[in-house]
């Protein structure tokens, strides 16, 4: 945890949506000045999300989540994790607001939560991964027939064969209608039925089908 | 998964003005003062040791008083101190003087102690007594520290319970040399820093739920 200041100052420029990238001899003193321009907007801001300034916070927060990814990053790999670091900083950083003190810079004070939390973040993983095997595609799921939703290829065959049961009129309707989803107007036309008789044989069809698919559940 | 700029819009809906913490030496003086508070009332149920008036001529006994009396002190500054996330961790080193002699006088309170009551030891009842008042001064403490550093258990609890263990403990010793002549400086130690390590090893294990119940949310 013992983070120095030096590796502090680096992050803090992470920061600069000014887009001012200043070279040679300049660029000392020009990352400084953003660096602490932007230290100064974050206890501004700060400062005025304490007493309840939402716009204030909210500019806070998005200029602010930027940098926390970069401290991040260099702990976790993946993107998850480095957005649940980052989650898990903003949060704490939102409950603990009432200790941050205006009149001292909030650069420091929120890498000290940072540090913290994504150490405590890195022995949670540790703990989780320790205990824990990632569920792989490959793996079985699990033992209730709902969740292994491969099976449902299996149901599709059923229902196929089912309506091959259907006497031919009802069998039409069905496919068209309802496999092949034309409407009313359009299944009558194809098949050459009146859209009464049509209404009629999907509704006896939808019937029988229920009565082979019970059928088949009790034998199996 | 909730998104980061989701969750960065409910929090900014739940931004309702906050009361900024005092500065943290006149949250460690307000501490303090109830420590005071405590210790004059069990002083006025309890009433002092028969012999203080003599004691406090001589000066290891004055010294051992002043030397826990500062390290109670010290190490509550440095606690609240400590609480803070952007204050230096130097802060641990605080009380150490002052605990440097009271920690030497230990030895001599205890090795006088021993010669006067003899070879028999300390009767039962006055160890348990002294216990009793131990707990008595050293719960309520604990407890408004405890209650006042909460929102340190989001952030370093093993440091500032120690230090807040440490503060109980010496005044709490102090308190117990005005009240007995039994040296109370190991036990008072040890029940106060046992308690901050218990709670520190359980906020370990078990992560932020032992300090849910008081932790802000």
């Amino acid at each position: 945890m013992s983070k120095n200041s030096s590796e502090r100052g680096p992050g803090l420029s992470v920061v600069d949506g000014n887009g001012h990238v200043a070279a040679g001899a300049h660029s000392v003193s020009a990352g400084a000045e953003t660096r602490v321009t932007h230290e100064i907007d974050w206890t501004i801001f700060m400062a005025r999300a304490q007493g309840g300034d939402r716009d204030a916070y909210r500019r806070l927060l998005e200029s602010v989540a930027p940098y926390l990814r970069s401290l991040a990053v260099r702990s976790f790999h993946g993107r998850a994790d480095i957005e649940d670091a980052v989650q898990d900083v903003l949060l704490t950083l939102h409950t603990i607001r009432h200790t941050y003190d205006p009149a001292r810079p909030f650069g420091p004070w929120l890498t000290a939560i940072a540090n913290r939390r994504i150490v405590d973040c890195m022995r949670r993983h540790g703990r989780s991964r320790a205990r824990e095997t990632s569920l792989e595609a490959e793996h079985e799921t699990f033992a209730a027939p709902g969740a292994n939703l491969q099976e449902q290829a299996s149901d599709g065959r059923v229902l196929r064969e089912a309506v091959d049961e259907l006497p031919p009129g009802q069998r039409d309707a069905i496919r068209l209608m309802k496999l092949g989803g034309l409407s009313l107007k359009e299944a009558a036309a194809a098949s050459g039925m009146s859209v009464a008789a049509l209404k009629v044989a999907t509704h006896r069809a939808l019937k029988n089908l229920r009565k082979i698919l019970r059928i088949q559940d009790k034998g199996t | 998964m909730i998104t980061t700029p989701d969750l960065i819009e409910s929090l900014v809906a739940d931004a309702e003005p906050v009361t900024r913490l005092r500065p943290p030496l006149a949250r460690a003086a307000l501490w303090l003062l109830f420590a005071a508070a405590i210790v004059a009332l069990l002083a006025a149920s309890h009433g002092l040791r028969p012999d203080l008036g003599a004691r406090l001529g001589q000066s290891p006994f004055v010294t051992g008083i002043a030397a826990s009396m500062l390290t109670g002190i010290l190490a509550a500054v440095a606690a609240f101190m400590l609480s803070l996330p952007d204050r230096s961790r130097l802060w641990l080193l605080l009380p150490a003087p002052a605990l440097a002699v009271w920690v030497s006088t230990i030895g001599y309170g205890c090795l006088t102690g021993w010669v006067e009551v003899g070879a028999d030891g300390i009767r039962l009842g006055d160890v348990i007594d002294c216990f009793a008042t131990l707990v008595l001064i050293s719960a309520p403490l604990s407890l408004a520290i405890l209650v006042m550093l909460r929102y340190t258990a989001l952030l370093e609890p093993a440091r500032v319970a120690v230090m807040g263990g440490l503060a109980v403990s010496a005044i709490a010793a102090t308190a117990l040399s005005l009240f007995h002549s039994f040296d109370a400086t190991i036990m008072a130690l040890m029940w106060n820093l046992g308690i901050a390590a218990v709670f520190v090893g359980l906020a370990g294990v078990f992560g932020k739920k032992v300090f849910s119940w008081v932790a802000p949310r």
